[in-house]
């Protein structure tokens, strides 16, 4: 196989270009010769012209380069051969392609006598028996052959027909078959009904051996001075034409020696160039060639010309969409997902809070139900008190010793009892009321002296208490104060019950308020005894208690409570002599603008 | 329902309750049915006038929760010290157990404040009454007293089998002596005793001291 590549090319270098020149020092004339019979049939087809030229030129040689289009075309570029004898709708492409100049125009074909300017036609052949093909019309739907689409007269002069009559070939036949060079190809195509019709060069059909018992031609045209059945115009003949390298006096001496070329002794002859616009016509209106540029593309031609582009960038795109889809689906299932917990979590802390609120609630209620008999005990008093004025008033009266001052004196006394039990009813709701935690900025000794009131007040032996204030004048905190308060007085009820058993000396509570960096502490120390470490572990455990009657809800509540507040409480043994202190601490009040120097 | 007894500045009420306005209103009340008042912020302070004469009239009333000494302690230093003035105890709502340890001590009655006026007139009347009966029952006992005193031992021994109503001869077998001594000693107690029969002995001796015939 690579064996056969290589002898092929080595005879084709020896026969093709080489040979003729080989042994000979003479310049060499190069005549490229478009193919559209097949590479020998051109050859013979254009010896007559080597021979003249040979005549003409004995100084040089003369080499015919037989070449298809695509050839040709790059012979004529790069300079491989001087002249170029081709169709005239190949010339044009060249003219505007590599600026082919035409010298002379074919004046006789090779079979039959033609003039020069109406000598290339093309003929629409059919079966000589088929009747389906009569117009150029009836093309549509049918199969056609044709030796390729660059055939001047093979196709582009029939499209120009097809053309006039709103046919497109490439649309509206049924399929346009490419047979390839040579044309007979076109015609046994159609001879073996491979194809209902085919496109060929006038003329041609007329010198075939008996050809109307095979073929006809369809829709033939009246041409003046063409002697051949056409079915399109006629345009002129071939030209043999220079190009841009070719040497100007080689150009004159051929134009010389090929107008010298006689029609009795000789079957080309040659005359003065003919005019090519009816070609220039031609490949405008199919706006190919030279005017293929004026083609506005059409999406299917864009389509075909592109499509791998375009199957590579609509999959892009598909993928693309899928992509962004799929993106999109999973941000979807993640924002749901997201918005899921995130409602989860609210859920979650409204229950925790809901709860808190409700162990607070517990906690308050429990030190209430502790407290109650004293607190009735404490409604009591003013209750009795009105009722013993009131009943010594209507008594004074019915004794008729009733003095204005006793009267003044029992009335002020009443509305003052009277105020007083408001004040305790109001105590207490205020601090069994369910309520929503409410921060605002507020005095921590005022809270404290408060709540030791409050304490001393539930209590009916309460102890001494004394509230040591070395804090900065003016300190305040952002806080609930009803929780603080709440705070205090468990730790003030802690303190006590650690020492209502002890001697008075050891009853006394200490309240100190002071402050560092860490925040302000509010520091509650009894004198009982010390806890065992173990007591002390877990001194801040829900439901831990060394009492026996308490719940032991108070400290854990009291944790979360400066916890939620930013703080803390903690638990240690006093530093000088016996007892426990609980501190609680809470942060500086950002808003303060006393802070530490 | 019991009358007032009429104002009679012998009489002694003492308020002792640590509850000022409270103490004020009950002051005006008392005062307001013709009764002289003293009234003391705390035990202490009732204490600090010293303690009451043992025949002191009148009545004390006492607030059951107090800081300091509380109203039971108070009472049962009264107890200890022979303080016979009848108590009675003020108590606030949810106390009945204190109430219920103060009368097992000998409280004269307890009062659930808020009250109303007439329950504390008709309370602080009998206890004022009693205290007055029991004044003059003490009284005729310490005359008795004073009349058995003048017995000696041994006529002590034959007065109180004979106030039991034994004929001489069981109070002689009693006391193995003879009967004509029984007599004579009979005679004597009679005299000194200052009692013309049995039954008159016996009720002396009773009045001295109520357990003398168990």
């Amino acid at each position: 196989m690579w064996l056969g590549v290589r002898v092929a090319t080595l005879i084709a270098l020896l026969c093709g270009v080489g040979l003729p020149a080989w042994g000979q020092d003479k310049p060499a004339v190069r005549i490229g010769v478009l193919a559209y019979l097949g590479a020998d049939a051109a050859v013979e087809e254009w010896t007559p012209v080597a021979t003249q030229l040979r005549r003409a030129l004995p100084d040089r040689s003369v080499e015919l380069l037989s070449l298809d289009h695509a050839a040709l075309n790059k012979a004529a570029q790069s300079g491989q051969v001087d002249f170029v004898i081709t169709n005239p709708g190949h010339y044009v492409e060249l003219e505007a392609r590599v600026r082919a100049s035409r010298i002379l125009t074919l004046q006789t074909g090779a079979a039959l006598p033609t003039s020069a300017w109406q000598a290339v036609g093309a003929a629409v052949i059919t079966l000589a028996g088929n009747p389906q093909v009569q117009h150029l019309a009836d093309l549509r739907g049918q199969r056609v052959a044709i030796v390729g689409k660059e055939a001047f007269s093979g196709y582009q002069a029939v499209w120009r027909e097809l053309a006039a009559e709103g046919i497109d070939p490439e649309r509206d036949l049924r399929a346009l078959h490419l047979v390839g060079l040579p044309m007979d190809r076109v015609l046994e195509a159609v001879a073996s009904g491979a194809a209902d019709a085919g496109f060929v060069r006038a003329c041609m059909v007329e010198s075939r051996p008996e050809w109307r018992a095979r073929f006809r031609v369809v829709a033939p045209r009246a041409e003046p001075d063409f002697a051949c059945a056409t079915s399109t115009r006629v345009y002129p003949n071939w030209p043999i034409a220079t190009l841009p390298h070719t040497d100007s006096a080689l150009a004159r001496a051929v134009t010389i020696a090929l107008l010298e070329m006689r029609a009795d002794s000789s079957p080309i002859t040659w005359t003065v160039p003919a005019d090519y616009q009816s070609v220039h016509d031609l490949q405008r209106e199919l706006m190919i060639g030279p005017y293929a540029n004026l083609r506005v593309p059409t999406l299917t031609a864009l389509v075909q010309r592109y499509w791998p582009w375009l199957a590579g960038l609509l999959g892009l795109i598909v993928l693309g969409g899928f992509y962004t889809l799929h993106v999109e689906r999973q941000v979807q299932a993640r924002t749901a997902a997201l918005r899921q917990a995130a409602r989860e979590r609210e859920e979650l802390q409204a229950r925790l809070r809901q709860s808190r609120e409700q162990a607070e609630h517990m906690a308050r209620l429990s030190v209430l139900g502790e407290l109650s008999g004293t607190l009735a005990h404490e409604l009591n008093q003013p209750l009795a008190a009105i009722g013993n004025y009131a009943q010594s008033l209507l008594r004074r009266i019915d004794n008729q010793r009733l003095t204005p001052e006793a009267a003044r004196e029992a009335a002020s006394e009443m509305a003052g009892q009277a105020e007083r039990a408001a004040g305790v009813l109001g105590r207490i709701r205020a601090f069994a009321k369910k309520r929503v935690a409410q921060r605002r900025p507020t005095d921590p000794v005022a809270l404290v002296q408060e709540s030791v009131a409050l304490f001393r007040g539930m209590q009916v032996h309460a102890p001494a208490v004394d509230v040591v204030d070395e804090l900065r004048a003016g300190t305040m905190l952002t806080v609930d104060a009803l929780q603080i308060q709440q705070v205090l007085l468990n730790l003030l009820k802690n303190g006590w019950d650690a020492t209502r058993h002890l001697p008075p000396e050891r009853q006394l509570l200490t309240v100190r308020l002071h402050q560092d960096a860490g925040g302000v502490h509010i520091a509650v120390r009894d004198r009982g005894d010390a806890l065992s470490s173990e007591q002390q572990l877990h001194l801040f455990e829900p439901f831990f208690t060394t009492k026996t009657d308490g719940l032991g809800l108070g400290l854990s509540i009291c944790r979360s409570i400066a916890e939620a507040h930013g703080g803390r409480l903690d638990a240690a043994t006093a530093q000088d002599g016996p007892g426990l202190q609980l501190t609680l601490t809470l942060p500086h009040d950002d808003r303060s603008t006393t802070g530490l120097s | 329902m019991t009358e007032a007894l009429p104002a009679s500045p012998e009489w002694h009420i003492h308020v002792v309750d640590d509850d000022a306005a409270f103490r004020r209103s009950l002051v005006f009340l008392l005062e307001s049915m013709g009764w002289a008042v003293q009234a003391h912020a705390s035990a202490a302070d009732y204490l600090a006038h010293g303690l009451p004469a043992l025949d002191e009239t009148g009545c004390l009333l006492l607030d059951v929760r107090m800081p300091g000494m509380s109203g039971l302690e108070l009472q049962q230093t009264l107890i200890a010290r022979g303080c016979r003035l009848p108590i009675v105890f003020l108590t606030g709502h949810g106390d009945v157990e204190l109430a219920v340890q103060a009368m097992k001590h000998g409280a004269f009655d307890f009062l659930e404040k808020p009250f109303k006026d007439q329950r504390l007139l008709d309370i602080v009347s009998a206890a004022l009454r009693q205290r007055e009966v029991e004044l003059a029952s003490r009284e005729r006992a310490d005359q008795a007293s004073a009349r058995l005193a003048r017995l000696s031992p041994r006529e002590t021994e034959v007065a109180r089998l004979v106030a039991q109503g034994l004929p001489n001869k069981l109070v002689a077998r009693a006391l193995d002596i003879s009967e004509k001594t029984v007599h004579i000693h009979r005679q004597h107690v009679m005299e000194k005793a200052d009692v013309g029969s049995a039954a008159e002995l016996a009720r002396l001796m009773l009045q001295a001291d109520p357990a003398a015939l168990d």
